[in-house]
């Protein structure tokens, strides 16, 4: 058998294809693989057994036999989804979400589902309540988050490509952290419908790759109208990989985002890493302009005051009473409430949960969301007005490389700011795509963001896949 | 800025369900005050806004009833009878 650890999706298909193996030897492999190798990475949280991953097989499809891990956020049908959650540690979904119906329905291999923050609420991987994932570049360091397991997998040749979520950042910025492509789509381009909630205004499903190409296939599988999602765009299905012929558009305009620059907390390296990739994509016939996003400053508050109100409000419904876990010992019904969720939930989730439910009580009428909400119109516009002068935006995906596990453990509000570059885009509702640009002088993965238009996904692939033409960042792979 | 009372905490938890711990309040407490300086650092600039709502558009379906297996949803609750889910009585009878 051939050795298909960090094998595309692109390349298995063909193989597939050729006959030179059968998915049934393509799950033993990453089977096999995730016993070696994920005992250090610790990206899953399971990994399913061969004859479980073939009941669900269909073989058809845009994905036929190419296997994929799946964010503990999204429900499969008689799987745990736990959200990395004490609280369901034991739920079994009883329906699969919209998008793991497409992805089966397009032939798939779901093998297992990744770790994450606790909820999606974390940018390490470290609120997780059963244990914290590496980045397989170096093991002491974080993954990023909340994907990291998926991101982690992606980047440890575990699986060629895994899904994730976003609200503020949890795609790209692990995307970045763990050297691999993290798509976060246009708000309703895919369906959420069985995705458990955190913030229901910037909730996205997202794709975790190695290349663009091979994100742009799995997109296409997810992406299209669901009319189970309120949220859902009236958008066809089609083939995105069709227009990936590796030229980027002819005078694409290129803004690049000067306030992003100028922010103190952004690391030297990953500065000129992702100012490096703008003189490539310059190289390649892009016009470069540089661009004022003034509105950046007020993202990270606004995503903090709206995200935390929100996340409230979803998780009130984890009470013990229809499914999760219950505690024992209970002496009427408040307690029931208070003793279950105070032993389910992980002190982040209960913070956050406690902020949200203060943002929405303190002053009159939720005061600090409704002016949240008005500066979220703000920076839409400020979006808006950028791309009526470029096509596609560039900031860094991330402020520094993967840091040092426990390294935030004493100051949150700083692990925070690894939202900064991503969190406008989610308030913003447009799409982004974070794409490897290169390694800091300690051997750590750099990506830079390529940002478009709502409903530009196009676009960003054939940019994205047209830069990894001319860089090789992307076949770079760690030793584990 | 020590704007929040341990009270007004407590009751953010009691309200929140959650049960906090006497030697946890100053810490949450301290993270509740940091909403304060994102708040009106927010005001700020709300201020001066005067843009039209850009709410996501959401789509409304039919209500049809479906199929569905109720044991299947009940099999996932901690404890239930009878087609129904169980918690601890309400009501006082005393």
């Amino acid at each position: 058998m051939k050795d298909l650890a960090f094998a595309t999706i692109q390349e298995i298909k063909q193989d597939l294809a050729d006959k030179k193996y059968t998915p049934e030897d393509v799950i033993e492999f990453y089977i096999k693989r995730f016993s070696q190798v994920d005992g250090k990475v610790k990206s899953a949280l399971e990994v399913f057994d061969k004859e479980s991953v073939l009941d669900n097989f269909k073989c058809h499809g845009l994905l036929e036999g190419i296997p994929g891990l799946i964010k503990d956020n999204i429900c499969q049908k008689g799987r745990i989804t736990s959200c990395a959650s004490k609280i369901l540690q034991n739920y079994k979904a009883p329906y699969d979400a919209t998008v793991i119906e497409r992805l089966k329905e397009e032939g798939a291999l779901l093998l297992g589902r990744a770790n994450m923050d606790e909820f999606a609420m974390g940018s390490s991987t470290e609120t997780s309540a059963f244990f914290k994932s590496a980045n397989p570049w170096n093991l002491d360091c974080v993954p990023g988050g909340s994907s990291g397991g998926s991101a982690a997998a992606v980047a440890a040749g575990l699986v060629p490509w895994a899904l994730g979520s976003e609200t503020g950042g949890s795609v790209r910025q692990p995307a970045g952290l763990c050297g691999i492509v993290g798509l976060k789509p246009t708000y309703g381009s895919i369906s959420r419908f069985g995705v458990v909630a955190y913030a229901s205004s910037l909730d996205q499903v997202g794709v975790f790759t190695r290349t663009v190409y091979d994100n742009a296939l799995v997109y296409s599988a997810l992406a299209g109208h669901d009319e189970k999602d309120a949220s859902s765009l009236k958008l066809e299905k089609k083939d995105y990989t069709q227009m990936l012929d590796g030229k980027l558009p002819k005078g694409l305009r290129v803004g690049i985002v000067k306030t992003a620059f100028e922010s103190e907390g952004l690391d030297k390296d990953v500065e000129a890493l992702t100012k490096d990739a703008v003189k490539t994509l310059e190289e390649q016939g892009a016009v470069v302009h540089e661009i004022e996003l003034p509105t950046l400053d007020y993202a990270a508050a606004t995503y903090f005051i709206i995200s935390r109100a929100e996340a409230a409000s979803n998780l009130a419904r984890f009470d013990g009473v229809r499914y999760g876990n219950r505690a024992k010992d209970i002496t009427n019904l408040d307690d029931l409430y208070v003793k279950s969720r105070s032993q389910g939930f992980g002190k982040e989730v209960q913070v956050r949960m406690l902020v949200g439910n203060y943002v929405l009580s303190a002053g009159y009428a939720g005061k600090f969301y409704q002016n949240a909400l008005k500066v979220q119109r703000l920076i839409r516009k400020d979006f808006q007005d950028a791309f009526s002068n470029v096509d596609v935006l560039i900031m860094p995906s991330q402020p520094t490389p993967a840091f040092e596990i426990g390294k935030f453990d004493d100051n949150k509000l700083q692990l925070d700011l690894q939202d900064y570059y991503t969190a406008p885009v989610n308030l913003a509702g447009c799409c982004a795509i974070s794409v490897p640009c290169g390694f800091t002088n300690k051997n750590m993965p750099v990506g830079f963001q390529l940002i478009g238009p709502r409903l530009s996904e196009q676009l960003l692939f054939k940019v994205g896949h047209a830069y990894q033409q001319v860089t090789d960042w992307h076949k770079k792979h760690p030793k584990l | 800025m020590g704007k929040i009372s341990k009270e007004e905490v407590k009751k953010i938890a009691a309200m929140t369900k959650l049960h906090i711990e006497d030697h946890e309040l100053e810490s949450i407490q301290k993270q509740l005050e940091d909403v304060l300086s994102y708040a009106e650092r927010v005001e700020k600039v709300a201020k001066e806004i005067d843009l039209p709502s850009t709410k996501n558009i959401n789509h409304d379906r039919e209500d049809t009833a479906i199929q569905s297996d109720v044991q299947k949803i009940l099999e996932q609750a901690p404890q239930e009878e009878d087609n129904y889910f169980v918690v601890p009585k309400i009501v006082d009878s005393e």
